[in-house]
């Protein structure tokens, strides 16, 4: 058997009574783009800073390449790391923060000024060298930040949510930005961020993080499709929830009612012990479809229309149940049945089995 | 607003003349002073009946004005530089410490500022002469010390208040040692702060008069305590002209620190 790059074996963090992370357990390969998704107050960061060695664990060890880290004190795991909050030394200019690492290390003056342009070149900030920090942008600083981090060529580059102060605009430019680094560097990453679509964007995998526990982890569309929680479906795309009750269970897939007489045969089945047999039925909402008459073939959920709003490439319709549930469906523009489709109409919904799951 | 300049009418004038007369009540002293300090008259009367430079010449040669200006700048001198260092350590301690009691080791950290110096200064002058070390160098310095940590604390707190933490976090994954990082990167991030602790450590030295009164030999005396027993003896206008430098000295330390604060606030 292969010794794993990174192993964050049975991490858990207590701060007096407050337990910040528990039992996490992650395997990262060497060059991955991994993740932490989370919202906030989940244990995300904790589990940066205890990599990074700013923080001790209670419990559990962290290994690179077999070898422990918590021995090693954070200035000598040559591990690089982009914080939430700019971290550029305020006195010293742009050239000369990313010459810090390699002057600690004693590099040659040639060697540091060589290394200094590559890695403005690398995030396309050349000429910038003399400014001082004060006098760039959030999202120049976080380039510059970046660069003083792979500047020494670290194995790892952690970074908590570098661009959560930035605007949509240069959050979307940076994130290209970082992904292109990745691919250009082969630096292992491990990215904090609580926005789903920035970890849709950026990862090779995600762990979504719940509570100072990984609820799951895995790529964008495995997570997507087959979400292990309820949480981690409703973290990770659209959801709908509908209660249901489970009225027979065989090989991880079930049989439901809705609302007392719509059954649902085969649902795939996540069993997160709630109670027994009160389950949550979890839809897509641009998975779902819907016609305007009664249709026949096939057995639909009657629905009345509440809203309609228009959204560009897509329409978004939610609709009630009969027994007072909300649905929220997405259905592309130029869907047959939604021309003059309008609050207070009836209308029936169909959906795959398969692609449903049930949480109990 | 509610109290809104531009509205108030005549007030506006009442305020401003009221300003400008509180002013006058605290700045026309050191005019005075500053006039007669440059005045013929022995007697400083006031306006001086014509101008000389003869007292200035008076101080500048005597020995003794010159021995207690020497003492106050060394004494000045190593307080300040043990108030800088020792103000540093603490402050770290109770900015990033976590320990209980830290708000009450600050406030007790400040009383000096607070408790009359008469009654510290008969403290320390008993304390000191079971100690033998009333009248020398050594006493000085932990007296004016004492009253000075409480301003270095106070500036370099707040220094390492506004600095944010994981700049030096920063440093330290980048290879510095924790000890190193704190040298080549939050020091010079909190030079403000470290500039303001060094002049008003000097300064709360340097003008001090009660304690140094209490710690003095006829050997050895600062400044302030030549300038009160020269008053004592005989009203020369060579002390106006003694206060005067000393306005002057306080002055240019107080610009020093206007210009540096602007300086680093806006590289
Ligand atoms: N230094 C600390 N002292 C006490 N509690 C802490 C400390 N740091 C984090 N926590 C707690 O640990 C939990 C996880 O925090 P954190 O890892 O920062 O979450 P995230 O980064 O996912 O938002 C939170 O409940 C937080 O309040
Ligand atoms: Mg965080």
């Amino acid at each position: 058997m292969t010794v794993p790059f990174l192993k964050i074996d049975g991490i858990r963090k207590e701060y007096g009574p407050v337990v910040a992370v528990e039992d996490v357990n992650l395997t990262i390969e060497r060059g991955e783009l991994v993740t932490f998704l989370g919202p906030s107050g989940s244990g995300k960061s904790t589990t940066l800073y205890i990599l990074a060695g700013f923080e001790k664990p209670t419990l559990g060890d962290i290994r690179l390449n077999g070898q422990t880290l918590l021995s090693t004190p954070s200035h000598q795991r040559n591990i690089g790391m982009v914080f939430q909050r700019y971290t550029l030394f305020p006195h010293l200019s742009v050239g000369d923060n990313i010459a810090f690492p390699l002057k600690v290390r004693r590099k040659s003056k040639a060697d540091v000024t060589e290394r200094v342009r590559e890695m403005l070149k690398l995030v396309r900030l050349e000429g910038y060298e003399d400014r001082k920090p004060a006098m760039m942008s959030g999202g120049q600083q976080q380039r510059v930040a970046l660069a003083r981090a792979l500047a020494y060529d670290p194995p790892i580059l952690l970074m908590d949510e570098p661009l959560s102060a930035l605007d949509k605009k240069l959050r979307d430019e940076l994130q290209h930005e970082i992904r292109r680094i990745h691919h250009e560097t082969d630096v292992t990453i491990l990215y904090v961020t609580h926005d789903q679509e920035e970890a849709l964007r950026l990862s090779d995998r995600i762990a979504v993080f719940s509570k100072g526990r990984i609820d799951q982890v895995g790529t964008g569309p495995e997570l997507y499709a087959d979400p292990a929680t309820r949480f981690v479906a409703e973290f990770v795309g659209d959801s709908d929830f509908l209660s249901c009750r489970v009225t027979h269970s065989q090989g991880g897939r079930a049989n439901v009612v809705l609302g007392g007489d719509f059954a649902v045969e085969g649902v795939p089945l996540h069993d997160e012990r709630g109670t027994p047999g009160e389950g949550a039925l979890l839809l897509r909402p641009e998975r779902i479809d819907l016609s305007r008459s009664e249709p026949t073939g096939w057995r639909g959920l009657p629905v009345r229309v509440d809203d309609v709003t228009f959204l560009g490439s897509n329409v978004h319709v939610i609709a009630q149940t009969g027994w007072g549930e909300t649905v929220s469906v997405r259905l592309p523009f130029g869907h047959e049945h939604i021309s003059g489709l309008s609050r207070g109409d009836e209308a029936w919904l169909r959906f795959d089995p398969n692609e449903a799951h049930v949480f109990v | 607003m509610l109290l809104d300049f531009d509205r108030l009418g005549w007030w506006r004038w009442a305020l401003g003349g009221f300003t400008a007369a509180v002013a006058a009540f605290l700045l026309l002293p050191i005019v005075f002073i500053a006039a007669l300090s440059f005045g013929s008259s022995q007697w400083l009367i006031f306006p001086p009946p014509s101008w000389t430079t003869r007292w200035y010449s008076e101080l500048f040669a005597d020995q003794r004005w010159l021995d207690a200006a020497l003492n106050s700048l060394k004494i000045g001198l190593v307080v300040t530089v043990l108030s800088v260092v020792i103000g540093l350590a603490a402050s770290f301690a109770l900015v990033r410490g976590r320990f209980r009691g830290r708000e009450t080791l600050k406030a007790l950290f400040l009383t000096p500022m607070i408790l009359p110096v008469v009654v510290l200064a008969v403290a320390l002058y008993a304390f000191f002469l079971r100690l033998g070390i009333n009248g020398t160098m050594t006493g000085f310095v932990i007296a004016h010390l004492l009253v000075a940590l409480p301003f270095s604390i106070l500036a370099l707190t707040t220094a390492l208040e506004g600095f944010d933490k994981s700049i030096e976090d920063a440093a330290i994954l980048c290879g510095a040692s924790p000890f190193e990082a704190k040298m080549r990167v939050t020091l010079p991030g909190i030079s403000a702060g470290l500039f303001s602790a060094a002049i008003f450590s000097f300064l709360t030295s340097w003008d001090e008069v009660v304690l140094a009164i209490f710690m003095a030999s006829p050997t050895l005396q600062t400044l302030p305590v030549r300038i009160w027993s020269t008053l004592r003896q005989d009203l020369t206008p060579v002390v106006a002209s003694v206060s005067t430098l000393l306005v002057l000295v306080t002055i240019v330390l107080m610009l020093l620190v206007a210009l540096i604060r602007k300086g680093l606030s806006k590289p």
